[in-house]
């Protein structure tokens, strides 16, 4: 699934290196925000004769759009909340620095947000919805033509859309998954710094910057100037964690600091133990679970369990963001024990059926006492007249 | 007395054991129904209401979860002190909300997620409200209930 | 004792009736094996009114809670899962052993005079205990019985200027819903019940007023062989021997309930899409299966309402069987060759129907 997406990708890159504008700017202006407020071509464009407009230079494009979308006492008029920083912040970005320096070749206005058939952010259709966002920036930023004379790599693209938060996008439909302008930032597009990077996944992720603040690994980061969850998450093609990232054994992501001689290596080895144990319970639990339903038992108590053990699992997971045995192990334990007790409540179903079915065994020898005498009482009656 | 090997003997002994196994075969028919007819522990069903437990002892500013069925609920006392209860599942990725003194929301841990007190997804991923139940407390039991409609 | 028994005869008199019962005999005969099958239907209607009664303390006849009610009674009510593994259990028992009641009483040739209205209220009651069975199906409102019910009432749509009210009426309604399970709960506990019970009386009334028929060749055989036909008193003989029927049957039910719980399933859901192999109750099997092979048309005339217009003249036939029978040796054996025939269809149907949802 995820290499269909990173096709999808490659098919907009491959649009992308043809003409950007397949569509008339008369017909595509129809559908514009603009023209639906009231303006016509002359708004940006100077005529150079009847029908007939020049383009404005690639370096004066941000100015102009920026000569209304600044301009905070215009724009009320249109929409009194609109954002009106858009240039300010702009000028902040690499894309901003560089245009004002003279390279044409990074992105203004128009390239994200199209010239003539501009849209709302929030419609679906436009270039820079949610959906669509990375396969705008996909258009530079992962064709190797265009990143390489510019000493960038094409990778970050393809890389995202491995990723578990594209899946949760264009999969899922969630549209609160981090796209490109999410981490980097719209028109302030700038790769978040070293430093500054964790504040970004600390939108979301919270709980985890939280506990890694906390523990003894910031200071140890900062002083080493790595970016905090970058080192072991990766920044562009983010996976689903796995228990056996925690260890000292080779292809383990603590492995990358830390080696089994250290004193660290005992606390790592015993939190991958609660870990494995946990997820081994789990399953056990989901088992013994299933067997008693496919025997005909109801074990919805057993069921409620063994999702708290499931969350409390998910808990632990991220407690290990804390590198220390507490409060992992606390939650660890909390986790065993539901997964314990989903565990029973499947192991009793069973017991239960072996408990019907001894009572049957009962019930079916007093039948059969019953028959056998009975049996014999109706052998003993008076024969039938022959006539 | 009469011989047990004489005809009426063996009958008598024949009808007495009758008698023994087929009340032994009734007893195991009636101990059943008998059983069944008690009321049990839990009278009925959670599927449209659930106790939540005394009213008395949720002080205002905080909450209690409780399961609704199969899944997880929540009862809050608001600072005000009126009662709200609510679906605790989030509405993002199904993880379990818990209430946040401190922010007098709903949160979820998983995302930074946050619920005002009237269920309303107001920060992070959630893409909608949490389903709130009707409180109503009888003897200082809180009682929760699916709204209708 | 005596005092009591004294007492209470003086005002209900039913020391003649004990005393008929005491002279009673039924005839013993090579067939006569036969015999039990009524009683054992009986026995079963006499659980499932039982059974039935007991569920209902607990079963709420409504879309929100039915299920939810039904999971209640087998997880948390003391032996509900036994109460109501034996109802669905015995549902299936009773409906075989009607149709055996039925085809033994074909064979042997019992309808002819003078029973003949003991079998037209035989077979109503087998059309009602198939009622019964479809009625009561849908009650725990899982997926499986949901389109279960969805399609058999579509069947009825087949019928000629009636189907569409005949399906309006099942279901209460154009669609199956909330409102088709109150309607069908209320034809399950209470109109059928009502006529079941009529209908009862009427042919246990009968069977005391001619007795137990014999065949006609068992009486042809008696002419030169007294030994041919026995008189067994049916105090306490026949009624030792029925018990002792009775009580296998009660342990197979147990052992039935017990090693195969009638299953939970998973709550209707009206919009979600059919599940695949949906099919209806085993007894309704060989009808469904007939429908499937039909051609589309036939003679330019809809084929499915062909195949329903036939199988309603084969109930019709089958209900005034006494009447169009005739009473010489060839036309009984002609009558059972078509049972023969009849009873190998269906089976033949309900084989295919089985083996085609096995993989």
């Amino acid at each position: 699934m995820r290499s269909a997406w990173a096709a999808l990708i490659a098919l907009a890159l491959w649009q992308a290196n043809g003409s950007a504008q397949a569509v008339d700017p008369a017909t595509a202006f129809a559908d514009d925000v603009h023209a639906a407020a009231g303006l016509t071509c002359t708004a940006c464009h100077k005529a150079q004769g009847p029908g007939s407009y020049a383009a404005p230079a690639r370096t004066a494009i941000a100015p102009l759009c920026a000569t209304c979308h600044s301009d905070a006492g215009y724009m009320r008029r249109f929409d009194p909340q609109v954002r009106v920083d858009q240039f300010l912040q702009y000028q902040t970005s690499t894309h901003g620095r560089r245009m004002a320096a003279g390279e044409t070749r990074v992105a203004t206005c128009s390239d994200c947000h199209e010239a003539h058939g501009i849209t709302r952010v929030r419609d679906a259709r436009s270039p820079v919805a949610p959906l669509n966002v990375t396969m705008t920036c996909a258009r530079c930023h992962g064709n190797p033509s265009i990143m390489k004379p510019l000493g960038r790599s094409a990778a970050p693209p393809t890389d995202w859309a491995a990723s578990v938060h594209a899946a949760a996008l264009l999969q899922r439909g969630d549209t609160s998954a981090p796209t490109c302008a999410a981490c980097h930032g719209s028109h302030g597009a700038t790769p978040p710094g070293v430093t500054s990077v964790a504040n970004v996944c600390a939108q979301c992720h919270l709980r985890q910057a939280e506990l890694f603040r906390a523990s003894p690994k910031k200071d140890i980061f900062d002083a080493i100037g790595q970016p905090e969850c970058l080192v072991c998450h990766n920044n562009h093609r983010i996976e689903s964690p796995a228990d056996h990232w925690v260890g000292v054994q080779e292809g383990a992501v603590c492995a990358q600091c830390h080696d089994a001689s250290g004193d660290s290596a005992q606390a790592i080895g015993t939190i991958r133990q609660a870990l494995d144990g946990l997820a081994a319970s789990v399953a056990a639990a989901d088992v013994s679970l299933a067997r008693a339903e496919r025997a005909g038992m109801l074990v919805d108590a057993g069921r409620l369990a063994l999702r708290a053990a499931r969350e409390q699992q998910v808990q632990a997971r991220v407690l290990v963001h804390a590198f220390a045995a507490e409060p992992f192990n606390a939650a660890a334990a909390e986790g065993a024990a539901s997964a314990r007790r989903a565990l029973d409540a499947g192991e009793a179903a069973f017991r239960e059926l072996q408990v019907r079915r001894a009572g049957l065994g009962v019930a079916t020898l007093l039948i059969i006492a019953f028959l056998i005498t009975l049996w014999i009482k109706i052998r003993r009656l008076p024969d039938l007249p022959s006539s | 007395m009469h011989s047990h090997n004489t005809p009426s003997g063996r009958r008598s002994v024949l009808n007495w054991l009758l008698g023994l196994w087929g009340g032994g075969v009734c007893g195991a028919v009636l101990y059943p129904v008998a059983r069944y007819l008690a009321p049990p522990e839990i009278p009925e069903a959670a599927t449209q209401s659930v106790m939540a437990g005394s009213a008395e002892s949720l002080a205002p500013n905080s909450a209690r979860a409780v399961a609704f069925g199969s899944r997880p609920a929540i009862v809050i006392r608001t600072a005000a002190g009126d009662l709200r209860a609510f679906s605790a599942t989030c509405t993002h990725l199904d993880c379990t909300v818990q209430y946040r003194p401190d922010l007098q929301r709903l949160w979820c841990a998983c995302h930074n997620g946050q619920y005002d007190l009237n269920g309303r997804n107001v920060a992070g991923p959630p893409p909608r409200p949490l389903e709130a139940f009707d409180v109503n407390v009888k003897d200082d039991q809180i009682a929760l209930s699916r709204r209708s409609g | 004792m005596r005092g009591v028994r004294a007492w209470l005869d003086e005002r209900l008199a039913f020391s003649d009736v004990i005393d008929a019962l005491r002279h009673k005999t039924v005839p013993h005969h090579r067939y006569s094996v036969w015999y039990y099958f009524g009683g054992m239907t009986l026995f079963l209607f006499g659980i499932q009114v039982g059974t039935g009664a007991l569920l209902l303390l607990y079963y709420r006849p409504s879309a929100a809670e039915a299920y939810e009610s039904v999971q209640f009674i087998v997880t948390r009510v003391p032996f509900g899962w036994l109460v109501r593994s034996i109802h669905a259990w015995s549902a299936n028992l009773m409906v075989a052993c009607a149709v055996a009641h039925l085809f033994s009483v074909l064979f042997l040739h019992a309808y002819r005079r003078p029973r003949e209205l003991t079998w037209f209220s035989g077979v109503l009651l087998l059309l009602l205990t198939l009622a019964f069975g479809f009625t009561g199906y849908l009650l725990p409102w899982n997926e499986v019985s949901f389109f279960a019910t969805r399609v058999g009432t579509d069947i009825a749509a087949a019928v000629p200027l009636m189907g569409r009210g005949i399906v309006r009426f099942m279901r209460g309604g154009d669609e199956v819903t909330g409102a088709t399970l109150t309607r069908l709960f209320g034809f399950h506990v209470a109109v059928l019940p009502a006529i079941a019970s009529g209908l009862v009386a009427l042919h246990l009334l009968l069977v005391q007023r001619h007795g137990m028929s014999v065949p006609p060749s068992i009486e042809r055989q008696a002419v030169h062989d007294p030994a041919a036909v026995r008189a067994m008193p049916f105090i306490p003989h026949f009624l030792l021997r029925d018990l002792f029927a009775w009580t296998i049957v009660l342990a197979v039910l147990a052992a039935l309930s017990t090693f195969y719980p009638w299953e939970l399933g998973t709550k209707a859901d009206p919009f979600a899409p059919a599940p695949a192999g949906i099919r209806p109750e085993w007894y309704f099997l060989w009808a469904f299966e007939s429908l499937k092979h039909v051609p589309p048309t036939i003679a330019g005339i809809n084929g499915e309402l062909i195949a329903v217009a036939v199988m309603g003249a084969g109930a019709l036939a089958a209900l005034l069987l006494p009447l169009l029978a005739g009473h010489t040796a060839r036309a009984r054996l002609a009558v059972v060759w078509v049972g023969a025939v009849a009873l190998l269809f269906m089976a033949l149907m309900t084989g295919l129907a089985l083996s085609a949802a096995a993989p």
